[in-house]
């Protein structure tokens, strides 16, 4: 089958090549997925660049991407939730990685029913960045009336994360740059900051829950802007301690001013790295059917201009997600 | 079983050789929400008399997205008789909605029923115009009627489905989208 590979690290036009590869074989607990489309994430690009070999250690050549949307094919003799003619949507563990194929083998733990009202396209669009939002936005216990700050409204996370808060009740402030404003307000966020010509942290004051999407000086910026007691969550930000020691790093210091600013104020900062969960995109699937919540697709790209679609996800001005048709 | 039996009689006169040929083609099924009974892509060799709850039948168009065929509750049929009729694979996929209570029958078996016991000629007649005039009517209905009207005589014709369906399933089955439906509903209360 044709697979998208990652041959070596570096600049992306250089490390990915179609390869002629062997189609995987189902394990007991695997559904086989004819892959009809993927989604491409900032983390596929960052295994390319090489800059996650030390927490993220991949065999080269490896198959690229994790977001995925098809029909079960096979199905292993232990499976018992999914059927062959099912058509799935998942974000493949990390030792399954390789949705940029013609196939893929994935934990059926891993995998949801599609929902039913939207295209293959769109399905793939969701689980990774999907799951993000909601795993980080359950973690900071998210409820009605709470005052949440999502960072980076337009991206694949935050457009995501937006739609979900305002499900759960929630007062949205969201950043994003001017073109993107009117979008995004259509999302449902009750104030769009346009952080070309506004500053956020004057505007989203002790928000309950601070979303960090973005990382850098936003992380410890998180403080000002959170209320005593609220919950600052990040998906880019510094490691927090459990996490770091999930990771193997056992020594691991919260950076100091992180630490200092998370007890001046009692809020916990939390670094979540997301998880595949079959259970989670069921919820989706609910969400989706029920219009509670949209995909928001940028571009779909062919799987012969998968290298494009690479190049676009790097520029980081995607609005919502990057996905590539397969079959 | 007792339900439909009766049915039949209060149509013709069931001879106890044909009550018992029906009961030996059949099997009541207890099924729960979310199964799956027939799957598009297979072959079709049943066909369902629902008993209680609520069923759908839906193709999956080349895109992934489900277009509502029928809803099946209590006495009404249920399978793929494209398949059935044709020989071919399944182009739909068959799901109940809700608990649901079913008698399965082979389809072969209770299409081919009136070569032994002719008395069914007239009453499957009967069945097969009936179905053509209501597959008739749903076609015009979505050639000449509003939105609003469609929805209208859909709720006439289930009148409890709202319960066990989701948005999209009706959306699907009126043709339009569920931001469609939805202002449809609000108008419906204003009135
Ligand atoms: N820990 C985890 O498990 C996990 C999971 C998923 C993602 N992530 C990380 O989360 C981040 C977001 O992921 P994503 O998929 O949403 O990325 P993405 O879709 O590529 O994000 C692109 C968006 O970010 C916006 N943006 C860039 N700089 C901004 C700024 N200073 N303020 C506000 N918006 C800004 C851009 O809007 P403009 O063009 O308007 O600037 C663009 O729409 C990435 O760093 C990713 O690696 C982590």
């Amino acid at each position: 089958m044709k697979a998208l590979q990652i041959i070596k690290y570096g600049e992306i036009k250089d490390s990915l090549a179609f390869n002629e590869v062997s189609k995987p074989t189902v394990q007991a607990n695997d559904v086989l997925i004819e892959v009809k489309a993927a989604a491409i994430n900032p983390i596929d690009k960052s295994i390319i660049l090489g800059n996650l070999q030390g927490m993220l250690p991949i065999p080269l050549p490896s198959t690229s991407a994790y977001d995925v949307s098809g029909i079960v094919v096979e199905t292993g003799n232990e499976v018992s939730n999914f059927e062959i003619g099912d058509l799935v949507y998942s974000r493949v563990p990390q030792e399954q990685m390789g949705t940029l194929a013609e196939f893929v083998a994935v934990t059926s733990d891993a995998v949801s029913k599609k929902p039913g009202n939207i295209s293959f396209e769109e399905a793939a669009s969701l689980p990774l960045a999907g799951l993000t939002a909601l795993q980080s936005l359950e973690y900071a216990g998210i409820k009605e009336n709470d005052k949440v700050l999502i960072h980076a409204g337009s991206g694949g996370v935050g457009s995501f994360a937006i739609q979900y808060a305002k499900a759960k009740g929630a007062y949205v402030y969201t950043t994003t740059s001017t073109n993107n404003v009117q979008w995004v307000k259509e999302l449902g966020a009750d104030r769009v900051i346009d952080y070309k010509t506004e500053d956020y942290k004057s505007i989203a004051k002790d928000v309950d829950i601070v979303f960090d999407t973005l990382g850098q000086n936003y992380s410890l910026e998180s403080f000002e802007v959170v209320k005593t007691a609220g919950k600052v969550v990040s998906v880019v930000g510094p490691l927090d301690e459990a996490s770091a020691k999930m990771f193997g790093m056992a020594d691991y210091k919260l950076p100091e001013e992180l630490a200092e600013a998370s007890s001046e104020k009692n809020v916990e900062y939390k670094f979540i790295f997301m998880h595949p969960n079959g259970a989670h995109l069921n919820e989706i699937k609910s969400m989706i059917e029920d219009e509670k919540i949209k995909p928001i697709v940028d571009k779909v790209y062919p799987f012969s201009e998968s290298i494009q679609a690479f190049i676009h996800l790097a520029s980081g001005r995607a609005k919502g997600k990057i996905v590539i048709k397969i079959h | 079983m007792e339900d439909l039996i009766k049915k039949i009689k209060s149509r013709l006169h069931l001879r106890p050789e044909a009550e018992e040929f029906l009961y030996s083609i059949s099997k009541e099924k207890t099924l729960s929400k979310g199964e799956v009974l027939i799957r598009q892509g297979q072959t079709v060799k049943k066909t369902f008399f629902v008993t209680s709850g609520c069923l759908r039948s839906y193709c999956i168009d080349k895109n992934g997205k489900e277009h509502t065929l029928l809803f099946a509750i209590k006495d009404w049929w249920i399978s793929d008789y494209i398949a059935i009729h044709t020989d071919e694979l399944s182009t739909l996929t068959v799901e109940c909605l809700t608990e649901s209570k079913v008698i399965e029958f082979n389809a072969k078996e209770l299409d081919g029923i009136h070569a032994r016991f002719p008395e069914f000629e007239s009453y499957q007649r009967h069945n097969l115009e009936r179905h053509v005039v209501s597959l008739h009517k749903r076609i015009l209905n979505q050639l000449q009627l509003s939105a609003a009207e469609r929805y209208d005589l859909f709720l006439k014709q289930y009148p409890d489905i709202e319960q066990h369906t989701r948005n999209f399933h009706i959306a699907s089955y009126l043709g339009i989208t569920q931001q469609s439906l939805s202002r449809i509903r609000v108008e419906k209360v204003k009135k």
